[in-house]
């Protein structure tokens, strides 16, 4: 065969590079000093450390490598069979089934992960029934009544996302297979599964390789479909950086990914060099006549390789290890008293979790996801039996509207009598029967000094033809359409449709005009830290953050007023924890987890003694003074607060308006 | 070869379970209002939307095309080099993927940025800086990073596998190398171009974090637009549930079309 040449070489290189540019930046990133991905700080390897002290990646990590692992086992078993299947049948049966084949990729992603759990749940319904029915008709034993989505749904889903993929890869190869050598295996006295495994696998191989590696891959970076059909113990990798966007996505990240990503490739290294070393040696031993009988197998290939016996003693020891452990690990959960929170990503000091476990004995399942949207999505189609969530302001007053919530016992909470005046009672919980707040914050201007030249004061700023394209919008209707509403002087609760449309209108017209550099969630900090973007709306403990990778960055609260919000604990109807959910709801309201919090995620602390304390807990901890700025941005004093209003929840017919305008925006 | 039929007997009661039977739910779904009831008002919005399907297939479309210019030459030169590169390289090929898509995304983001390393880089020379960021192009670029393997490696899998005596007779019969490989290798790799040409499409319709990343945010494709009706503010799960199988109408459609097209050309080469 002939070689490449040169310059077909140069361009698989350049593919090569492409494929590997960001992976190389982002290796590079794991070593930064700060926690940016644009502004370089130094080399440390303080992310590495951080690594293994962080439960919750260390935990969605195991999930994510078990359950891939094992999707993709089965998967690419599965799907390489039905291939074999399908090469049988006819070509108009084949095709209806190639269709059914497409589904799960043709749909989107969100479409098939809310179409499984629905699924789910209303199997779990009948199942429920059933096992009432079977209980009472017979006593022999008793089937659980109670199913809830968990890790065998998780991989249930998985394994059906997958094994299209592995269908995909192996059809082609059985497509080229010549019928005839199956037919001649069989007339030669070959079993059936003889053919099969000497005859069809060895042809197929390469198809059923690729069908695994793309399954594996499939599996590890799905999260969507994950989120509805985890359930509230068991949290991927995906699952739980995709929850980190509400604020930000940590460098720890990286760090693991850089971990893996050398895991592999040190074993394909490995590899790589015994193969070679193996394929010298047979090379010299066919070059004696002696062994010919060894290399006969494989007429006509540089073969044989692979030490077989080692490479499948190490995956059975493996295979045995990761089941072990999941049962130990599913063992454990039945046993331990246990919590189920979730909550945004990057919005705990792991620490508190670990301290708390320890103290009270019960066991914390944290899982995370991005927006109280996507939490709502996850309560209502019946998917997340969480025991203790921590949504905002006005997602807890559609909570309570709708009755998903369960009131609190403040018997329990002694800790509640810390939280301050002004944080009860509030707006979405107006007799406090519901909730614990959690943290508080205002929205804000963040804008880059060196970009503006005058300090921006006016939410006028984000619809001026000034910093056409300089400045970043909300990407969420809500949090965007406020500014307008602000801008205008109208209510931040309004239900007046004029009022709406005007506000829309504004926004629209500015998008049109091409002030909108990019409508943003947590990409902010990459646009504003890298100095990409002048002027950018967000909330100001995000604005602090930001700042220690690019001083040049202010932070404002427009004189217009704005937005300020509580984030706060609350019980799910009918949680199957409620007691634990208490003592985790009294522990998370002492003045101790305040302080670590609010020194942790930088934003404001409700109890009243953490809020005096911080400023000497902070100068304790890093010997030097808070200065009044930074504490004034964290915690705005009173008169900034007079001037910013809570958002209360809307009328749902207010709602669908929000959303129509806002796809109207998006589709412009 | 009556027996394998059976292989497909577990495969259809796992996707008849997990797979057609949630699809019911979305069209009921589909065809139901919020109260339950059964109404085609979902349906009736969606000429509103023509210009995001316009959009999102156009996008997947040059997205797939640039797919497979790329993805056959390495598929083909890749199977020309040494056996043990050739093994590396299957996984090489893949395992970018492994890092998650949402920080690749983010490295893209720095690299295309108006102050990012590419820009930065042009700057040295007196360039730009060049708008990439919040493009159509950079959402093509997104999505073609990330499929690209999944043209590759179809196509690598069909091609290694490919008669070499074939291209012999090919060559024995005065055929140059151009006119063997148009009319022997291209014509019987169809089969994983076509698997190819699969897996890169169906994703790249129904995307949307990379919009939403790469291209500013500002104007939807079918995914946000979907997304946006369950993880939005809204939530209006039929409508979402609507859009969706309208997509999945469509895309069956394209892909039938294309197997057509794709099995008579097998046949004709087998005959």
């Amino acid at each position: 065969m002939k070689k490449n040449s040169a310059l077909s070489r140069a361009f698989t290189f350049l593919v090569f590079l492409f494929l590997y540019a960001p992976i190389i930046l982002l290796i590079i990133f794991s070593f930064n000093q700060n926690n940016s991905n644009v502004v370089w700080g130094g080399f440390s390897l303080n992310w590495y450390r951080e690594l293994f002290h962080n439960r919750i990646i260390m935990r969605s990590l195991y999930t994510t490598l078990l359950v891939s692992l094992l999707a993709t086992v089965i998967a690419t078993i599965a799907g390489t069979f039905a291939a074999i299947g399908f090469y049988g049948l006819r070509r108009r049966t084949r095709n209806v089934l190639n269709t059914v084949n497409n589904i799960p990729m043709m749909n989107a992603d969100i479409v098939t992960g809310v179409a499984m759990c629905l699924f789910f749940v209303a199997f779990f319904a009948g199942w429920k029934d059933f096992a009432l029915w079977f209980n009472s008709v017979q006593t022999l034993f008793e089937l659980p009544t109670r199913l809830t989505l968990g890790f065998p749904t998780l991989l249930i889903a998985h394994i059906t996302f997958n094994i299209p993929y592995v269908l995909l890869s192996v059809s082609p190869k059985l497509r080229q297979l010549d019928k005839n050598m199956i037919d001649a295996a069989l007339d030669l006295g070959c079993t059936w599964f003889q053919a099969f495994w000497k005859v069809i696998l060895p042809q197929i191989k390469p198809g059923i390789v690729s069908g695994a590696l793309t399954a594996f891959t499939m599996s590890i970076d799905d999260f969507i479909i994950s989120y509805f059909t985890a359930g509230s113990s068991s949290s991927t990798l995906s699952m739980t950086i995709y929850g980190m966007t509400k604020k930000r996505v940590s460098p720890e990240i990286n760090a693991i990914s850089t971990l893996l990503f050398v895991t592999v490739l040190l074993l394909l290294a490995i590899i790589n060099i015994r193969e070679a070393r193996q394929e010298k040696l047979a090379l010299r031993q066919q070059a004696a006549p002696a062994s010919l009988p060894a290399a006969a197998g494989n007429p006509g290939r540089r073969k044989p390789r692979a030490p077989s016996w080692l490479a499948k003693a190490a995956a059975g020891i493996a295979c045995t290890g990761v089941l072990a452990t999941a049962a130990v690990g599913a063992f454990q959960n039945t046993r331990q008293p246990v919590v189920n929170v979730c909550s945004w990503g990057e919005y705990i000091d792991e620490d508190l979790i670990t301290q708390f476990e320890e103290e009270t004995g019960i066991l914390v399942n944290y899982q995370t996801v991005e927006s109280n949207e996507a939490l709502y999505s996850l309560l209502k189609v019946g998917a997340g039996d969480y025991d203790v969530i921590v949504p905002s302001d006005y997602m807890i007053s559609q909570l309570i509207e709708e009755g998903m919530l369960e009131k609190l016992d403040y018997d329990q909470i002694p800790n509640f009598s810390l939280i301050g005046e002004q944080f009860r009672n509030l707006p979405y919980d107006p007799t406090n029967e519901y909730t614990v707040p959690y943290t508080w914050g205002t929205v804000g201007i963040i804008y880059n000094t060196t970009m503006v030249e005058e300090p921006i004061t006016s939410w006028g700023a984000m619809f001026d033809d000034k910093y056409a394209g300089e400045v970043l919008m909300f990407r969420n209707s809500r949090d965007a359409m406020a500014t307008a509403l602000l801008y205008l002087g109208y209510d931040l609760n309004t239900t007046d449709e004029a009022q709406l449309r005007e506000a829309a209108g504004l926004i629209a017209d500015a998008k049109s005009r091409g002030v909108y550099q990019a409508f943003v969630m947590d990409e902010i900090f990459l646009k504003m830290e890298g100095g990409n973007a002048a002027i950018g709306a967000y909330y100001a403990g995000d604005y602090l953050t930001a700042v220690e990778n690019n001083p040049d960055l202010a932070f404002v609260i427009p004189e217009e007023g704005s937005n300020w919000f509580v984030d706060a604990m609350c019980v799910l109807k009918d949680a199957p924890h409620y007691n634990e959910a208490m003592a985790w709801i009294n522990f998370i309201a002492s003045t101790e987890a305040n302080l670590r919090n609010m020194d942790f995620i930088w934003y404001a602390s409700p109890n009243k003694e953490a809020l005096e304390q911080y400023p000497a807990y902070y100068e304790a901890l890093y010997e030097e003074e808070l200065d009044q700025e930074t504490y004034d941005i964290i915690a705005a004093p009173q008169e900034v607060l007079d001037r910013c209003q809570s958002y209360v929840v809307l009328p749902k017919e207010t709602r669908r308006l929000y959303n129509e305008l806002w796809i109207k925006l998006g589709i412009q | 070869m009556n027996r394998t039929k059976a292989f497909t007997i577990p495969y259809v009661v796992w996707m008849a379970i997990f797979v057609v039977a949630p699809i019911i739910m979305v069209v009921i779904y589909a065809f139901s209002g919020a109260d339950g009831g059964f109404t085609l008002a979902n349906f009736a919005s969606m000429g509103d939307y023509t210009v995001v399907f316009v959009r999102s297939f156009r996008l997947a479309i040059i997205a797939t095309v640039i797919c497979l210019v790329i993805g056959y030459p390495v598929a083909y030169l890749l199977s020309r080099e040494g056996a043990r590169f050739q093994r590396l390289a299957t996984v090489l090929i893949m395992l970018p993927m492994w890092m998650n898509f949402l920080l690749r995304t983010y490295a893209w983001m720095a690299i295309l940025e108006n102050n990012g390393l590419i820009n930065q880089f042009l700057g040295l020379f007196g360039l730009g800086p060049f708008q990439m960021i919040d493009t159509q192009g950079a959402v093509v670029l997104g999505m073609v990073y990330n499929y690209l393997p999944f043209m590759i490696l179809p196509i690598y899998s069909v091609i290694i596998k490919l008669d070499h005596s074939l291209v012999e007779a090919a060559h024995d019969l005065g055929a140059n190398s151009v006119v063997t490989f148009l009319r022997v290798i291209l014509p019987l790799s169809l089969p994983g171009v076509l698997s190819g040409i699969t897996m890169v499409f169906v994703p790249s319709v129904s995307t949307f974090a990379i919009s939403t990343m790469l291209g500013g945010g500002t104007e939807f494709l079918l995914g946000d637009l979907i997304e946006q009706q369950f993880l939005g503010g809204a939530y209006n799960p039929q409508l979402g549930a609507a859009i969706a199988l309208v997509m999945m109408v469509i895309v069956v459609l394209c892909m039938w079309v294309m197997n057509r097209f794709g099995e008579g050309e097998e046949q004709a080469v087998v005959l």
